[in-house]
Order: structure tokens, then sequence, then C-alpha cells
């Protein structure tokens, strides 16, 4: 993108030639389900803008750059769907912030991605919008609940996607089909505009092809500007070995352990480091969102039940029975997670862990399986990535390589508010994937 | 006193097995749960309660009684 963006500056590249040649491919790959909504003829008309922009020597970071949306976050005068039956029909009168910065950049707002009904599940299986299918492999899931933004991505239909993160929603879709997904700091990204689903977990985010157009758009979104270089010889990089971390797929953990390795020949200090509260993420993930996203339901729930897909409708339900005592108990344990993440950094400067156990796994399969043991998949998905939204800290996915065929992405989490040094070192296993 | 017995004498009735206090809860929050979506949401709410339980046990430092 950053490429991209570059040549449509120097007009070797013009945006209306751009979009047309993602559409091209949009329509190419439409039973991947990638959108619920297709850029379409908006698309062509603020491309021909941004040309008359780039011809009068304008400039914008993004300008003429087509960036898609997850179809949760608010975009005046086009539907947004949320994923849902329920707001099929809506269209928002405002944009969401993170729209209003893309726009402000000289960004084409690319369509609207597919996504789990209401972010709520990590396959994209949406029963109304239809179920997203991974681009390396179709029998196999995206993951969620950014699902179609990361097939976007990787079947290049736009040049970058939004998405939003409240249990792993960026990273797990990245890693499963093979792109870099960025969940900044809690707050560093306006949440305005954006549907919610767990409002203290929620975090909106980018998802892209290389780590430097996740910095950029970083850049845009959150209004700070990164450091150019950030050393990373020297750096001390925790590898995380907890009973969270024990159930991991023998090939996943061989590319993350050759990323570690990697690292280590680069200059970075590498060690095993523990964090045995993190062994709560489970649970505490579960009760917070279940009260949560079940408060912004309450009424649909009650009243329309049935306009939900069932795996959503059982969700929120089930939420609706969490007692606030349980809450409370959530967060206690949140605060003592938070708490040992926060000192694990006094410690390491960044964390190394896969972002999920599994690879993609095949459409509708519900377990994953270690040895006599059965794990529910979107359980799974979720267990490595969900205790960097409680602790609210960034975490970014960068792929790195495969594991029979299918893309393995490796974490990186960062202190809070250092995305530098998170950058940095994803800009490393970047490097090494491609050695 | 068994639950119908006691709905006989015009007591509350207590729920007795899992089930029954799904039902409940789901009552109580007002969710209208037909019999089979009760089934649907039962083994998921017995993981919820023991996870639930197992994570109280080990943030939570309660008093002897």
């Amino acid at each position: 993108m950053t490429a991209l963006a570059r040549s449509l500056r120097a007009r070797t590249l013009s945006p209306v030639e751009l979009v047309d040649a993602y559409l091209t491919r949009i329509e190419a790959g439409r039973d991947l389900r990638a959108f619920i909504t297709e850029p379409g003829a908006t698309a062509h008309g603020q491309a021909q803008r941004a040309a008359e922009r780039l011809a009068r020597g304008e400039t914008g970071a993004l300008l003429g750059v087509p960036v898609a949306l997850k179809d949760l976050f608010s975009t005046r005068g086009m539907r947004t769907t949320v994923g849902s039956r329920i707001l099929r029909d809506w269209v928002p009168a405002v944009d969401a912030a993170v729209v209003t910065r893309l726009r402000e950049a000289g960004a084409i707002v690319f369509g609207k991605t597919n996504l789990h009904e209401f972010a709520y599940g990590v396959s994209t299986a949406n029963p109304w919008w239809g179920v997203a299918r991974n681009p390396v492999d179709p029998r196999r899931s995206p993951g969620g609940s950014s699902g179609g933004s990361a097939i976007a991505v990787v079947a290049g239909m736009c040049a970058a996607a939004i998405g939003s993160d409240t249990g792993g929603s960026i990273r797990i879709p990245a890693a499963l089909c093979g792109c870099v997904g960025l969940k900044p700091t809690r707050g560093a990204l306006p949440l305005d505009g954006a549907y919610p689903l767990g409002w203290s977990l929620d975090h909106a985010g980018p998802l892209t092809r290389t780590v430097a157009d996740a910095g950029l758009l970083f850049e845009v979104l959150s209004g700070r500007t990164l450091p150019p270089r950030v050393r990373t010889r020297g750096l001390r990089v925790g590898l995380v070995q907890s009973n969270i971390t024990r159930r991991v797929q023998l090939g996943v953990r061989a590319r993350v352990e050759a990323a570690a390795l990697g690292l280590r020949r680069a200059g970075l200090h590498v060690r095993e480091v523990t964090i045995p509260e993190l062994d709560w993420t489970v649970a505490t993930q579960l009760v917070t969102l279940r009260a949560e996203a079940s408060a912004v339901h309450a009424r649909w729930i009650r009243q329309r039940p049935k306009a939900y897909g069932p795996d959503v409708r059982a969700r929120l339900q089930l939420g609706a029975l969490v007692s606030g005592a349980d809450y409370v108990v959530a967060q206690r344990a949140r605060d003592r997670i938070r708490e040992a993440v926060r000192q694990v950094f006094e410690h390491v400067d960044v964390l190394v862990l896969p972002t999920t156990p599994i690879t993609a796994p095949v459409i509708g399969d519900r377990v994953a399986r270690w040895g006599s043991d059965e794990e529910p998949v979107d359980g799974a998905l979720v267990r490595l990535t969900s205790p960097f939204n409680l602790s609210g800290v960034p975490a970014l996915s960068v792929p790195f390589g495969a594991a029979a065929g299918l893309p393995v992405g490796v974490q990186v989490v960062g202190p809070w508010n250092d995305e530098p040094r998170v950058l940095a070192v994803g800009r490393l296993i970047e490097a090494l994937a491609g050695a | 006193m068994d639950p119908i017995t006691a709905h006989r004498h015009g007591l509350h009735t207590v729920p007795v097995t899992e089930r029954d206090r799904l039902a409940a809860a789901a009552r109580a929050a007002g969710l209208r749960l037909a019999s089979g979506d009760l089934d649907r949401l039962l083994p998921a709410w017995k993981r919820y309660i023991a996870l639930v339980e197992e994570l109280r046990a080990q943030v939570v430092a309660e008093p002897d009684a």
C-alpha cells in the first residue's frame, strides 16, 4: 500500500485503474463472500475525484488508495448491516471516526466487508450474508470476526482493510488467511461509530499485506507519528510458555520456534517467560464478553430472538444470565491478568507467541483435537489473542510461513502504547519469513 | 418437599436440576425459551457454571464459614 500510494502520487498509476483492477478481483472471487456491500459505482466517483486532486498536486497519506471497511463501521449514506438481519437496511447519517480519518487522508472507502453476525464469533459463517471462505483453501474458514476484511486483503480485492478486535477478531483472520493484523493499544484508535460488541474489550485496527502498511494505517487512524527507525538489536523477547500455550499444533509451534530462532540470530535476546495468570483468560474473557455483549443486545434478544442466527442467539441468551457477582469475579481476575502482563514488560520488551494454536479449520468443524481431549474451535482460536484484549496492550499478527500448506501467524505483543517496537519486531519477523 | 408438592401447597417451586436452574434463570432474565432452546443451551450453561466456579475459587479468597 505504501508503494501504491507512492505510485499514485507519482501519477504512474491512476486511482481509476487501481479501482478497476480491484473490482475485477472482487467479481472473480465473489464465492469467497468477502463483501456484504461491494464498492460499486461510488468507488469510481471517489477514484475520479482522487485523480483530479492528484493532478492538482494535492497530497494525502492515502490519496486514491482503496481501503475496505468491516461492515460494523458506520458509513454516511452507505448501508451498515453489522452482519445482521436486524440492521440489514440501516443507513447511518454519519461516518465512524475511523472512516472520517481515512477520508481526510484521501482514502477511497471501498465497500463493506463480511463479518460474523454482530462480530460475535470467529468463523464468519454468516447466516444472512453468506459463509465466508478462506482464499488459501475455500473449504476452510477464514476466521473472524473480521473474516471478510482478511479475505479482501489476501485475495487482492483492496489495498488494505479495517477490522475490529474484541477477542482476536483482527489477528485471528489475519493469521488464518495469511496477512498482517494489528490490534493497537486500547483507546489509541477511536471507536465512535463502530457498532459495539464488548465495550471494554473492543479495538479497531488495520489488516494489511505488510507490516509497513499496518504502521501507515495506524498513523493515519491514531494521529500519532511513528519514529522512522526503531533499533531491534538487543531487544529482550519473551517467548510465552504457559498453560495456554501448551496445546498448539506441532506445525504452528515449529514456525513460532523458527521465528524465535531468527530473532536470536538477528541479535535479540530471546528467553522463555511464564505468566501463570494467563490461565484465567478463557473464563475471564467469556464472562466479560458475554455480559457486555448481552448488555448491547438486551432488548432485541428478549423481543426478537429469532432475528439472530443460532450461534449468536445462544451466546446472547447465555449472556443474559451472567450475574453481577460473576462479572465482578471476572473483573478481579482481569485486574490481575493486566498487572501480570504489565510486570512481564519490566523484564522483556516484547512477547512472542502463536496468534492461534491451530491453522484454518475446515468450515463447520466444531472441535480441535488434542490427543484424546477436545476443545471447541472458537475457544481455541481466541485462547492466545484474548489476553491482550483483557489487558489492552498492542498485539500484531505477522504471517510466518505455513504448516501443511496453511498460513501461520506469529503474534508480537508490547507494553501499553509501544506500537513502534511491536511494529519494528514485526517487520523483522516479516523479513525473516521472506528470507 | 419435592417441587410438585411445594407447588400444590402454594409455595414457590424449587429448581432441582441444572435444567430447572437454567429455566428459572432464563425466566428471571426475561428470556422466552422453549423446551428445545433449554436443551440446546444446557451444555454451554453447565460449562459456563464450571468455569466461573473454578475462576472464583482461584481469584476470590473467601473466609471459612
